[in-house]
């Protein structure tokens, strides 16, 4: 009893710390969980619904030597921030928005975009991973990506398509 | 014949202190080790764990923090404040009121302070009132008074029958 009233009494200051601890920790993971741009891939998907960790590891499992992680991340991770998406790797999109991010890609082995899902069969790679909508969808490279030269980024985008 | 007994004793003032620095010693170790913990979980990261670590992570260190500042805060405090008043008791100038003395059942928390209890003391003069802190209370009642030692309105030590 005199312990909860004591807790009672001093609740702003435990739920402060609370609020403090999770924010503090978050922190600290963003930078765990991170690596410079020329240790990583990162894949962007333009999906409504997608398995990103369970992508990302599977991915993992593959990877180029010299590459610490691979990061999946839906197009709405950056929503409101074109920039962060301008050194993606991979691409991962619809038809419909090709246009419109144009800018980002570059071709895969000489051909611009390769089809990773075509609507009319309801077929495409890593389809347990990535909830592709009612259209054909597109893998592409970034264009300002940092693995072009090293070929690092298209052999990820191969085991993409092998998924 | 009487004797004048210290409500702090040489040997008291050394428990308070060695308490005091165990119960230090024992949060900065619990604080060390949930540090520990959370460094742990965030070196064994990798794509698969990540959030369930940092779930763990701010779990650990969110309770951990939870049992430091309690015990800081109703501990490392409370017995901070204690030793203060010990050495105020043992240091500062006395004056001696006689007369039977009587600890009430009346308890005050003083902000920031110590918890007393009200003892009131009958002199010839009259009724006098004085504080004596609430971990002493109970010996100085048993211990059935004829007099007192104050140092600024609190009992410092008592005279009791040998």
């Amino acid at each position: 009893m005199r312990v909860l009233k004591n807790i009672l009494r001093q609740l702003h200051t435990f739920v402060l710390w609370a609020l403090a601890s999770a924010l503090l920790w978050s922190w600290i993971f963003t930078f765990v969980t991170d690596t410079s741009p020329d240790r990583k891939v990162t894949v962007y998907c333009y999906v409504d619904e997608i398995r990103d960790t369970e992508l990302a590891c599977a991915l993992e499992r593959t990877m180029p030597e010299g590459l610490k992680m691979i990061k999946v991340h839906s197009f709405r991770y950056v929503m409101f921030n074109i920039d962060s998406i301008e050194n993606g790797d991979i691409f991962v999109v619809p038809a419909s928005v090709i246009g419109e991010y144009d800018e980002l890609f570059t071709d895969v082995n000489g051909q611009y975009g390769v089809k990773i899902y075509d609507a009319a069969s309801h077929t495409g790679a890593a389809a347990e991973y990535l909830g592709y909508g009612d259209e054909d969808y597109y893998l592409f490279l970034g264009a300002n990506s940092p693995h072009l030269e090293d070929g690092k980024a298209l052999a990820v985008a191969m085991d993409i398509l092998k998924n | 014949m009487e004797k004048t007994l210290e409500l702090y004793s040489d040997a008291d003032m050394a428990e308070l202190k060695k308490k005091l620095k165990t119960l230090k010693l024992v949060l900065l170790a619990i604080a060390a080790a949930g540090l520990a913990v959370c460094i742990a979980l965030a070196a064994l990261t990798n794509t698969a764990n990540a959030a369930r670590m940092e779930l763990s992570a701010v779990a650990v260190s969110t309770v951990t923090g939870w049992v430091v500042i309690y015990f800081v805060l109703y501990g490392v405090t409370a017995r901070r404040r204690e030793l203060g008043h010990a050495e105020m008791l043992r240091r500062d100038e006395r004056q001696r009121v006689a007369g039977r003395v009587t600890v009430t059942g009346e308890k005050l928390r003083i902000v920031r302070s110590i918890p007393v209890r009200r003892v009131t003391v009958e002199t010839e003069e009259g009724a006098k009132s004085l504080l004596v802190i609430e971990s002493r209370a109970e010996a100085l009642s048993r211990a059935g008074a004829g007099a007192v030692w104050t140092a600024n309105g609190y009992v410092a030590a008592y005279e009791a029958a040998k």
